[in-house]
């Protein structure tokens, strides 16, 4: 298949700085594309080539086999570009800028004479932007007075004002919410689905993982790897954005240590710069530079340090799953076994007739006992190690535990699972499972609850939303996630911890209604469905 | 329409009758037309007032013709101005279109079409303009010096340095004739010139050429993002500023029943003061062309008071200079609030 665009060695250098380097790309049709890297790898300025706003100082750009020469008018050819900074025209009010460069009305046939069609702009610009989730009170409003958010939505808008062969994004989510990056990573599928080839350039892996087919990650200007998004982990990218090569030798708790020492020294210096500054304002300029180097520098050092903390984190969190696992095996294997075999023995003692019935009796006690202790081995198993995780999957782990639960509390658990969850990662399965085991641990302990709903749905293809709800009593109203700790309660906490780890989002919150809401929102490489094992 | 809602939310925070008033003159300043407007009853009370002659049919008609080929050359050179351009070369521009459509005359072509190869003249001169400024990207400033010594160049060229004298009855008829309507008996060029002020005025206001002219100089960027070939805009903007310059110089021509090499030297001055106090913003990005026609109204008027009051037109030139630097103080303070 030809590509849709391409990309042949651009470089790209403003005065003495080289922002590109000899990068080489190629777009094909409905493909997701992921540039990743830090802010100053390259990003934007590569996008503003694909683009056409700018001419590349070495290099060419072909579109559908033809070369161009830039700076070439894009939108002509039918690729939109949205940029990191919402581009709006200052006095023209939001449906004008919707529909700026394409405005509809009569003649039809000479553009620059055309005379708007007001109340069709309009209308078509509130359908885009109620798609968009955006409400104005009126689409006849100036947009220098919007929110940057909303201005960033408009800029959005102007892309879905008719169908596109490619759109290049730059990385617009610093201006948006939360809610207003999911609706663009949910347009992005859409947009591939409509057969829309899409270059997304973001720092944020989350974003990347979400939607990318492919992942091509810059830094200081290279193309430095490429990844199938469905065969990369979040660490590998994030890795080569950084490019950790000096690091990897370190113990990953050394190396936290001396971060945080360095990043103290940094601290430091960085104050004796500013009793500097302050005592010679004439230096400030070259001052300020250092500080921001030094800022920097240091806002490096400390992302380094809480990378290297979570990595120690989840490491011990595996190893503490395979301790249970292993105590688990040893329990169930070894000392069941040995107590059943003693039950037997017991037994066989038991039929012998020259026994006094008195004896007797104990005997039979003294075997009750030993099944009641075996049950309860078996229970402490089962909670060291799901025992059908392995075998059978989250979802008939979750329903048995969510079973043997219900019935030990007495509170209702209503459990749905969605029907494609497939099987995934050993690490993220037992995961969850794990969460939605503390969740229902929290709500046995502290919620006073009669009926608790758990629900597991696919948020996008790598993501799941997990939500446990119940009708107890709620947090408190100064409840804070650091606070528990400190009085012996863990569970939340651990809770958070594990979501962290997975990359993922947790959210608590009272519902209306009464009772504690619990959302966790965690990526995952892409399920493998059942139907697929089978050939 | 952002500054007028700055002020009236400023008054609302201040009320009292001192704080209204000064919102109402603010709101008064904040209409550029309606200073231009007002500029221009001061200016003709008074001269009704101290002469006899200012009020007479006949001077308000004359007034009328003669202003009417610097209010088309000013409706081009606003656009010009809007798109944060500005065009030296109207002055010459004008002699040249009147020039070209002499010369066609005095070798026997038709009017129609001796007026026609003026007005392209003038459409030729504006494209390289456009071209060179849009293009290239050269100042506009250094581009229409360049091109306006050109015109006039070509203009002397032409001619041998001589004004060309005895053009045909039906073309200075253009210049010359008045049109009864309505009792009235009004000059046509003044006609022509309202004709080609809605047609500008509704170009801007309507289509979406004058849209993309109206938000260049401050969102080229959101332009550029948005696929419109800003290039081709600059290039029609200085197309059609030279095609006004040139429709102003042919109706100059004609009534004046000469076309000289010399003619309309120094009309550049005339024509952009006529823009700036008609409310034309230098900094590019505001005007209308109701106001440009009251500016050039105003700079006729005050040509006419001077002579009518007997001072020296010497002195005219630098009356001028000195309005014109007023308003553009006008509007650099008031951006600056």
């Amino acid at each position: 298949m030809q590509p849709l665009m391409r990309a042949v060695d651009l470089s790209k250098s403003f005065g003495g700085l080289s922002a590109v380097r000899q990068v080489s790309l190629d777009v094909y049709p409905g493909e997701v594309i992921g540039l990743a890297g830090e802010s100053g790898s390259g990003k934007s300025t590569l996008a503003m080539l694909l683009a056409g706003l700018r001419a590349p100082s070495e290099g060419a750009i072909y579109f559908e086999g033809r070369r161009l020469r830039s700076p070439f008018r894009a939108r002509s050819l039918g690729v939109e570009v949205i940029h990191q900074k919402p581009d709006l025209a200052e006095h023209l009010d939001i449906s004008s800028n919707i529909f700026l460069g394409i405005e509809a009305g009569r003649p039809s046939s000479i553009h620059l004479l055309r005379v708007p069609n007001r109340r069709r702009m309009d209308e078509e610009a509130g359908r885009i932007l109620a798609q968009l989730g955006i409400h104005l009170s009126s689409l006849r409003e100036g947009v220098a007075n919007l929110s940057s958010e909303q201005r960033q939505m408009i800029a959005i808008g102007r892309v879905m004002t008719r169908p596109a062969k490619l759109i290049i994004i730059d990385d617009p989510t610093l201006m948006l919410s939360y809610p207003c990056q999911q609706r663009l990573l949910s347009l992005i599928q859409a947009w591939q689905q409509q057969g829309t080839a899409v270059v997304l350039g973001s720092n944020n892996p989350d974003h990347l993982l979400a939607v990318t087919d492919r992942v091509i990650v810059l830094r200081e200007g290279r193309r430095v790897a490429e990844y199938a998004t469905d065969e990369a982990s979040r660490d590998e990218i994030v890795a080569a954005m950084v490019g950790t090569s000096d690091h990897q030798q370190l113990t990953p708790m050394i190396w936290a240590l001396d971060s945080y020492y360095r990043a103290r020294e940094q601290a430091d210096k960085l104050r004796h710069s500013q009793g500097l500054l302050e005592s010679d304002l004439a230096a400030q300029d070259t001052l300020s530079q250092e500080l921001v180097d030094q800022l920097a520098e240091q806002i490096n050092a400390l992302d380094s340090a809480n990378a290297a903390l979570q990595n120690a984190q989840r490491r011990l969190l595996t190893q503490l799953e395979q301790e249970r696992k292993s105590l688990a095996r040893e329990i169930h294997d070894q000392v069941i076994q040995d107590l059943l075999g003693m039950n037997y023995q017991v037994e066989e003692i038991e039929t012998e007739e020259s026994l006094p019935p008195a004896l007797k009796e104990q005997l039979a006690s003294i075997r009750d006992s030993v099944r009641a202790l075996v049950d309860d081995l078996r229970h402490l198993c089962g909670a060291l190690r799901p025992p059908t995780i392995d075998s059978l999957g989250l979802g008939a782990a979750l329903q048995s535990y969510a079973e043997e639960w219900s019935r030990r509390t007495g509170i209702t658990v209503s459990l749905d699972v969605y029907s494609g969850i497939g099987r995934l990662p050993e690490d993220i399965e037992l995961s969850v499972f794990r969460i939605v085991q503390e969740g229902l641990t929290n709500v046995r302990k502290h919620a006073a609850a009669s009926a608790v709903g758990v629900e597991l749905k696919q948020a996008s293809p790598r993501s799941m939303m997990i939500t446990i709800a119940d009708d107890g009593q709620g947090l408190p109203d100064d409840f804070d996630l650091a606070a528990p700790p400190t009085e012996g309660h863990y569970g939340l906490l651990g809770m958070s911890e594990r979501v962290a780890l997975l990359g993922g989002r947790l959210k608590l919150q009272n519902q209306a209604q009464g009772g504690l809401l619990i959302q966790a929102e965690i990526p995952h490489p892409r399920a493998v469905r059942p139907s697929e094992d089978v050939p | 329409m952002n500054d007028r809602a700055v002020v009236s939310s400023e008054a609302r925070e201040k009320p009292g009758l001192l704080r209204s008033l000064r919102g109402a003159w603010r709101t008064l300043i904040g209409r550029y037309e309606t200073v231009a407007l007002v500029c221009l009853l001061v200016i003709s009370t008074f001269l009704a007032l101290q002469t006899d002659t200012f009020l007479t049919w006949n001077n308000l008609s004359n007034i009328a013709r003669q202003f009417s080929w610097i209010a088309i050359a000013a409706f081009g050179e606003s656009i010009v101005i809007i798109i944060g351009g500005i065009d030296l070369s109207v002055g010459a521009v004008m002699a040249l279109g009147g020039l070209i459509s002499a010369r066609c005359l005095g070798v026997g072509v038709p009017v129609p079409l001796a007026a026609a190869a003026g007005v392209l003249a003038g459409g030729l001169v504006g494209w390289v303009n456009g071209t060179l400024v849009g293009r290239v990207r050269l100042p506009a400033f250094i581009v229409t010096i360049g091109t306006a010594s050109i015109a006039r160049g070509i203009a002397f060229g032409l001619t041998g340095g001589w004004p060309v004298r005895d053009l045909p009855e039906a073309f200075r008829a253009l210049g010359q004739d008045d049109l009864a309507l309505g009792g009235l008996s009004l000059p046509l060029p003044f006609l022509l010139m309202l004709g080609l002020a809605v047609l500008v005025s509704l170009l801007m206001s309507k289509t979406v050429l004058g849209n993309y002219i109206n938000t260049l100089a401050s969102s080229e960027r959101a332009l550029v993002t948005s696929g419109v070939n800003v290039v081709q805009v600059k290039t029609l903007v200085y197309t059609l500023c030279g095609v006004l310059a040139a429709t102003g110089g042919l109706l100059m021509t004609a009534r004046l029943g000469v076309a000289a090499p010399t003619a309309a030297t120094g009309y550049e001055v005339d024509i952009i003061a006529a823009a700036i106090v008609g409310g034309t913003s230098l900094f590019g990005g505001r005007g209308s062309t109701p106001g440009v026609l009251v500016g050039a109204a105003v700079m006729q008027v005050l040509r006419n008071g001077l002579v009518l009051l007997e001072f020296s037109t010497n002195w005219l030139t630098a009356v001028l200079g000195a309005m014109t630097l007023a308003f553009i103080l006008l509007d650099h303070w008031r951006r600056r609030r």
